[in-house]
């Protein structure tokens, strides 16, 4: 190739690096600040959702917590007050179910009742829940009902909130809370997947769209997260799923809510939560709005290299950094338990045509 | 061209991409069971295909049935199954779906779930009842989806659209581990904008902004992906819509991020007319 044609695409692709490097750098824009923004929390009564509420109410915003159970809300509620900064923080809670327009545009209400009909400035959409099973153990039925813990718990509630910051002309903000299997999937969570890449597709509309009214749009990637509801799922979780954990290392709520937090003050658009997350988002970015050019080049070079299993101790666990690698690590560990697999069908019952 | 003895059942196959894929598959020698609702277009298609025709011994058939429920699903794949003394079929083509695209705020909760139904569900509970069947099978087999390029990227006016598209490739990493548990393979396909009657159909309701987004667009027929698909479902491994410059891709973001900003005041007036401010 002619080095006269070369130079000056290379200074081209460099000043476009710099530029976009320096302008995600944040250096000239302005951190998001709680302070007395409303801040409704879905999901709002135990795990990320509580240790986001809190951490809200630390940074002195007005929040508003969200789930089904009274009682769950309640005990919150006692924790969030012991964190309030001042007198003029509206901190309160509604018990309702988010999973439809319906359940979140009636939430919604409620809680713009204590400011004056004001809709509120920040949504955490942190309802949801995992259920991983054998995909020839579901039925319509509960794939769908998976779908709407997955998706559905989060989608009604932006719609509604959507449309009220429209109409209000209020510029706020809709956080989605996704999961690592929102960018790859392995076997067990063929109901939990398809409904975090869903929240994913949306959140990638939304960013797009939402431009129109001003609102920002952020999503988060959480990997395994320390909450009661991981301790429910690990009771039904297949085996051979938690063989392919055996080495993961999760974070604890608070570790999860404060990543969110910095994510959305510094306006990542993906918010990825560790080290595997940073990996899967800058090998998946695409055409996504990226936060810092540079690193998520160092993380996608990483999550590219072939051909050798590179270990890299990371929070005293080992993580295979080497994605392809990983994959095939993966598929094995799936093959080798076929036999085990058969048995499994046998004893359900699983033989011979219907 | 060697014969083929697969049986290979292809949803959404009376048009468009389907279609293509089936008369592909058909001139190949393969046995091809195609699936729609409307019965007048199956009839048609049926024509098609038996032009398409390589040896008598073929089963060519098609199926009135709606696949976007299990029960549907599964009515269609024991009637395909039928001439085959009841095994299923080998390959299942999983074309079924439909875009719409419009605006979020415009939508309701019911629409936004009628878009994952045209979106998702119509070839997951498919993929659900021939899996299903292939383990109870024995069969070794593959599934084919088809999502879109609007899998791994979203613009406006997609808000209905690439959840339902995100959510197949999600299914479709999913099983493309857990089949290994039964050796069956899993395929994606990740087309762009196809020239088919389903496109003439979404651009009259598109919003404006996203037709000038894609103005630039360049698309496929339906035969181009057809031939795409099939090749890389035969032998398998995972297609992706391959972006030759990535470093480009973020340069395009800021672009169309600009023309979305630069289309507000339009939109505003747009709401109004339409009375949504007054609901």
């Amino acid at each position: 190739m002619e080095y006269a044609t070369v130079a000056p695409a290379l200074v081209l692709v460099l000043v476009t690096t710099v530029i976009l490097a320096v302008g995600k750098m944040g250096l000239f824009s302005k951190k998001w600040d709680p302070r007395g923004q409303h801040c409704f929390v879905t999901g709002g009564s135990s795990g990320t959702g509580l240790a986001l509420a809190l951490l809200l109410v630390k940074r002195g915003a007005h929040v508003s917590i969200v789930a089904r159970n009274e009682g769950k809300l309640q005990k919150a509620i006692a924790e969030l007050e012991g964190q309030r900064q001042s007198a003029e923080q509206i901190i309160k809670s509604y018990s309702f179910a988010v999973d439809s327009e319906a359940g979140s545009a009636a939430a919604l209400q409620a809680a713009s009742e204590a400011h004056g009909g004001r809709c509120p400035d920040a949504f955490f959409l942190c309802a949801g829940a995992s259920r991983p099973s054998f995909w020839i153990d579901q039925n319509e039925e509960s794939m769908r009902k998976d779908m709407d813990s997955s998706y559905g718990a989060q989608a009604f509630t932006a719609l509604a909130a959507t449309k009220e910051m429209v109409k209000q002309g209020v510029k706020g903000k809709v956080v989605f809370v996704s999961s690592v299997l929102g960018y790859f999937s392995i076997v067990g969570y063929s109901t939990y997947s398809p409904g975090k890449f869903a929240l994913r597709g949306l959140a990638e509309a939304l960013q797009s769209e939402l431009i129109l009214y001003g609102i920002d749009v952020h999503i988060v990637f959480p990997g395994t997260i320390y909450t009661p509801g991981y301790e429910t799922e690990n009771l039904t979780k297949p085996k051979v799923t938690l063989k392919i954990e055996e080495s993961d290392s999760g974070s604890t709520p608070e570790y999860v809510a404060d990543a969110i937090f910095k994510g959305v003050q510094k306006g990542k658009f993906h918010i990825t939560v560790d080290f595997l997350g940073h990996i899967f988002r800058a090998s998946s970015a695409g055409s996504s709005p990226r936060n810092s050019y540079l690193s998520d080049m160092f993380f996608a070079l990483i999550g590219y290299v072939r051909g050798f299993g590179v270990s890299l101790r990371c929070r005293s666990d080992t993580v295979q950094i080497a994605l392809p690698i990983w994959r095939l690590t993966v598929d094995s560990t799936v093959r080798a338990h076929r036999v085990e697999h058969e048995d499994y069908l046998r004893q359900r019952g699983y033989t011979g045509a219907k | 061209m060697a014969d083929w003895n697969q049986h290979c059942f292809v949803t959404g196959g009376s048009s468009g991409t389907g279609l293509a894929l089936a008369v592909m598959l058909a001139q190949r020698g393969a046995d091809v069971s195609i699936v729609a609702r409307n019965k007048g277009r199956l009839d048609k298609a049926l024509e098609t295909l038996e032009a398409a025709r390589k040896t008598p011994k073929q089963i060519l058939k098609a199926y009135s049935f709606a696949v976007d429920s299990e029960a549907g699903s599964l009515a269609a794949l024991k009637a395909a199954s039928e001439p085959f003394g009841g095994r299923c079929p080998e390959a299942l083509f999983l074309v079924a779906g439909a875009a719409r695209p419009s605006y979020f705020v415009e939508q309701d909760e019911e629409l936004l779930r009628n878009g994952m139904q045209i979106s998702y569900w119509a070839q997951a509970c498919t993929a659900l009842a021939g899996s299903k069947e292939m383990a109870r099978q024995g069969v070794k087999g593959k599934i084919v989806f088809v999502s879109s390029v609007l899998a791994f990227f979203s613009i406006v006016g997609y808000s209905t659209y690439s959840p339902g598209k995100f959510a197949i490739r999600g299914l479709a990493e999913a099983l493309q581990s857990e089949l290994k548990l039964y050796d069956i393979d899993v395929h994606i396909s990740f087309p762009p904008t196809i020239y088919t009657s389903g496109y003439e159909e979404e651009n009259k309701t598109k919003p404006a902004i996203t037709l000038k987004i894609e103005e630039t667009d360049s698309g496929l027929t339906p035969e181009q992906v057809a031939a795409g698909i099939f090749k890389v479902s035969f032998p398998p491994f995972i297609v992706r819509a391959l972006t030759a410059a990535k470093w480009f891709l973020p340069v395009w973001r800021k672009t169309v991020d600009s023309q979305v900003k630069r289309h507000r005041a339009e939109h505003q007036e747009y709401l109004k007319i339409r009375g949504f401010f007054s609901t």
